[in-house]
């Protein structure tokens, strides 16, 4: 719970995160404020603060106005609601029940965010402070006890301390290799040359992923702490933050956040009288997907085009301008100061023996909550997606979920209680990546999900190396000939040993796991490929040419729900009597399937 | 220091790629985009080897993979050749159209396959045209677009500003996918139309004006001197090394 001023009565926080701003979060924010200043309401301005925070985390519901301390959580809220929150709540307290969160499962209406199934369950350390505090104020940050980790390191620890507590911890880069963090500090620290860099990975490139952005938006001075620490641990004197140029709303959060830390000597020279003299300075990136890979993204830093490099010699000894150079990602720059604070042991009671802490998942696709959820690593995906998520919506049936961005792979249902951390995610022919769940219902074609990421790929390899760029386009160009009917079965194959010389030769960790996606339909959903190809047949009725639809007399009600839908006006039937589809004019775009409440509609 | 390529040992200068050892020593390794003029850039991959190395055992690029003591390379494995027929096997499949291409594709024993090639096609994007313009200082062409799309080209594909008209990228293009046009006294080359000018000697034409106005400036020769085709210039060094006795 956050901190409150002894003089105030009620702290209202407005998730004022990109997706609820895109949502009105910002009217509500300022209707909220306006009715409080209102003159006949001065006892109120008193006694209310409004704040607006980042991300609240279920951006399904969202905006959000959550009320402390009696943890009253608003969902869905316009600025039109606000007058009756103002009225009844703030005033007579009272409960707005139309506004509270719908427990579908338990058919129950919740009031406190923690009663809420999706928070129940989550462990919030790297989003500690995110949606609690306002991230434009330091004082925010200081009084959920922020830069006391910075104080700690500086002033009661030796460089080599803070990067032996970090080793100790076990904690993993968070942006998609897992590499140690520790290791990278300390071979950054043992490289001798001078000037040595930090650089913070924020080109979160993954579509479908913002947990990154919601730690820049929402709580920028932790990842500003981590940073600082690092500069201590291996004498840097220089940050970079790089960021994607999509993210004004993060930009303008560190920005201010920067401005803060240096006003208050957090950043700049002598910080805090430790000698230490550090700057951070915030790039942003062309929103190329690749330069989230760290050599590209040097690459980018120095004026280059964001192109890897081989790194036989990593960027710790030889990286920004041929330095040594530490660049972690933002999720793992923020787990740094609460590591410092309350020590590594504590760490590592969470998560599992080979992935220590927590971990932050952007939950999206075919899942009832979706949002961003932190959870202990070791966390099953069944408790992920059925637990947290509410499972799949609209009675459908959980097919797969695909993880680790655009290059992990797709994971089936016997899987599910998979627990998710870095090696077995990677057993599992996927990987962790940033952080990426993407559910998938059983209206998902995976040659089609295959097909899909690998035209994302194909425009976003760097093209350098010959097994990444001509391997996409191999690739590509089967499945969407399997897609379209016109698969052989040697393509599968054909597929295999394409893919294994893109793991094994590609230059860097993107051509490596380029070919995931393919890799792991191929794997566990094979019979899939095999009925595009033989049965010349879509079981999930996606591919156009390889569908036809029908409806079932038995259970149609003869609603009437397809019949508007219909683009070609294709569906034929009386009310209360069952529907027929006309496969002449049919055109297989789905819609019916997607509006049929009883799952009448089937693909032959 | 000394390393181990495949079962001989070798003497290595700190700084040294596995390939620069290789190609020192005779040993051959495969390559597309490699040339000595620049160095490794990793790009074409056909030059990977298994390195052994504190007893684990890695496919790499022998021409970014920096040596270091006691390690072991083997140049062919199996998975070696693997990887460079399906290097070359996709590769001809973009560049189909390149005598070079087909030329491997036939050595490396490419099973036929049902993948589409481009007849038309024959730039294999190993940029050693962009890095030859680079080294010329002139940075007249780079590779525009990523992904798939990658290729060579001009800012914007227009006539470039910048481009001198000297050819150095057709020369060292190892698939012959640059076009120059020489017609009369007219070079056309990346859309860009120039005036050669004839050789003081026997008068053909053989440079572009902008050239030798490049060169001149860049090396500080008189313009005068230049004005000589490649022949002419040798048989007038020769001319003025006759002057010379031999002790």
């Amino acid at each position: 719970m956050t901190t409150m001023n002894k003089s105030l009565i009620h702290l209202l926080l407005v998730c004022c995160g990109t997706g609820c701003v895109a949502n009105g979060a910002r009217e509500v924010y300022q209707a909220l404020k306006d009715n409080l200043t209102s003159d006949d309401k001065a006892v109120l301005a008193a006694t209310t603060s409004a704040r607006a925070t980042g991300c609240h985390g279920l951006c399904a519901q969202g905006p959000f106005v959550r009320i402390l301390p009696e943890d009253i959580t608003y969902c869905r809220v316009k600025a039109a609601d606000i007058p009756e929150i103002v009225e009844k709540t703030l005033k007579q307290g009272e409960v707005v029940k139309r506004l509270l969160f719908r427990d579908r499962q338990k058919k129950a209406l919740v009031q406190g965010q923690n009663d809420i199934p999706f928070y129940r369950r989550q462990t919030r350390v790297a989003l500690r402070n995110v949606g609690l505090i306002d991230p434009s104020s330091l004082q925010d940050y200081l009084e959920r006890g922020g830069y006391r980790a910075l104080e700690k390191s500086l002033l009661d620890m030796r460089p080599e301390q803070v990067i032996e507590e970090i080793i100790k911890s076990g904690l993993r880069g968070r942006g998609g290799g897992g590499f140690p963090a520790g290791l990278k500090w300390k071979a950054c620290a043992a490289t001798p040359a001078q000037p040595r860099y930090i650089i913070c990975n924020g080109d979160e490139g993954d579509p479908g992923a913002f947990m990154d952005e919601s730690i820049m938006e929402g709580d920028p001075h932790s990842v500003l702490e981590g940073m600082i620490i690092a500069a201590y641990a291996v004498g840097a004197s220089t940050g970079f933050i790089y960021v994607r140029d999509e993210y004004a709303q993060s930009v303008a959060s560190l920005q201010k956040a920067i401005e803060e830390a240096e006003n208050h000597g957090f950043l700049g020279e002598n910080i805090l009288g430790s000698g230490l003299d550090f700057d951070i300075e915030i790039v942003r990136g062309g929103g190329a997907f690749v330069c989230g890979e760290e050599t590209a993204l040097i690459a980018s830093i120095e004026g280059h085009v964001g192109e890897p490099w081989d790194k036989y010699v990593f960027p710790s000894e030889k990286g920004l301008w041929g330095q040594p150079t530490i660049i972690n990602n933002v999720e793992t720059w923020a787990n740094i100061p609460v590591i410092m604070e309350r020590g590594a042991s504590w760490f590592t009671s969470l998560g599992t023996e080979g992935s220590k802490g927590t971990k932050v998942f952007s939950l999206v696709g075919k899942v009832a909550n979706t949002g961003l959820v932190e959870v202990p690593m070791g966390t099953t995906l069944r408790e992920i997606i059925f637990d947290i998520g509410g499972g799949v919506p609209q009675g459908r049936k959980f097919k797969a979920v695909q993880t680790g961005g655009p290059s992990g792979g797709c994971i089936p249902a016997e899987l599910l209680d998979l627990k998710l951390d870095f090696d077995s995610l990677s057993q599992a022919g996927s990987m962790m990546g940033s952080g990426g769940l993407i559910v998938m219902d059983d209206r998902t074609c995976m040659v089609e999900v295959a097909r899909y990421y690998l035209s994302f790929l194909a425009g976003e390899s760097c093209g350098k190396c010959v097994p990444c760029r001509e391997g996409i386009k191999c690739l590509l160009e089967i499945l969407t000939r399997i897609c379209h009917g016109q698969g052989e079965i040697e393509d599968l194959e054909l597929m295999e040993d394409i893919a294994e010389t893109m793991q094994q030769a590609s230059l860097c960790a993107l051509g490596r796991t380029a070919s995931n996606p393919v890799l792991s339909t191929l794997r566990y959903f094979r019979e899939e490929y095999l009925e595009h190809i033989e049965g010349q047949r879509c079981p999930a009725g996606i591919c156009r040419e390889l569908s036809e639809f029908w409806i079932d007399p038995a259970i149609c009600t003869g609603c009437g729900l397809c019949l508007p839908r219909c683009p070609v006006e294709g569906i034929k039937g009386e009310k209360k009597q069952a529907h027929r589809i006309e496969s002449d004019k049919c055109i297989r775009c789905g819609e019916c399937i997607d509006s049929c409440s009883f799952q009448a509609i089937k693909v032959k | 220091m000394k390393l181990i390529i495949d079962g001989k040992a070798f003497n290595a200068y700190p700084g040294d790629s596995i390939l620069d050892v290789a190609r020192r020593e005779g040993i051959a390794i495969p390559t597309l985009c490699y040339h000595e003029a620049f160095g490794g850039q990793g790009s074409c991959r056909l030059c990977m080897v298994e390195v052994t190395a504190g007893g684990r055992s890695r496919l790499v690029a022998s021409c970014t993979y920096p040596v270091s003591e006691g390690i072991e390379v083997k140049t062919s494995t199996p998975a070696v050749e693997k990887i460079r027929r399906n290097i070359i096997m996709v590769l001809y499949k973009r560049a189909s159209g390149s005598v070079l291409m087909q030329k491997l594709y036939r050595e490396y024993g490419c099973s036929e396959n049902s993948l589409g090639e481009k007849q038309e096609e024959r730039c294999i994007v190993c940029r050693l045209c962009v890095l030859a313009c680079e080294k010329m200082g002139t940075s007249a062409i780079s590779t525009v677009m990523r992904g798939i799309d990658k290729r060579v080209g001009t800012p914007y594909d227009q006539a470039a500003t910048a481009c001198i008209g000297c050819a150095a990228c057709a020369h060292i293009c190892p698939t012959g996918a640059i076009e120059v046009l020489d017609s009369g006294n007219i070079r056309t080359i990346w859309n860009k139309n120039f005036n050669l000018i004839n050789c003081e000697r026997c008068g053909q034409p053989f440079a572009t004006r902008e050239e030798i106005d490049y060169v001149s400036r860049r090396s500080g020769i008189e313009d005068a001197e230049l004005c000589f085709c490649e022949e002419c210039r040798r048989k007038k060094l020769v001319g003025k090394m006759q002057g010379f006795s031999p002790c």
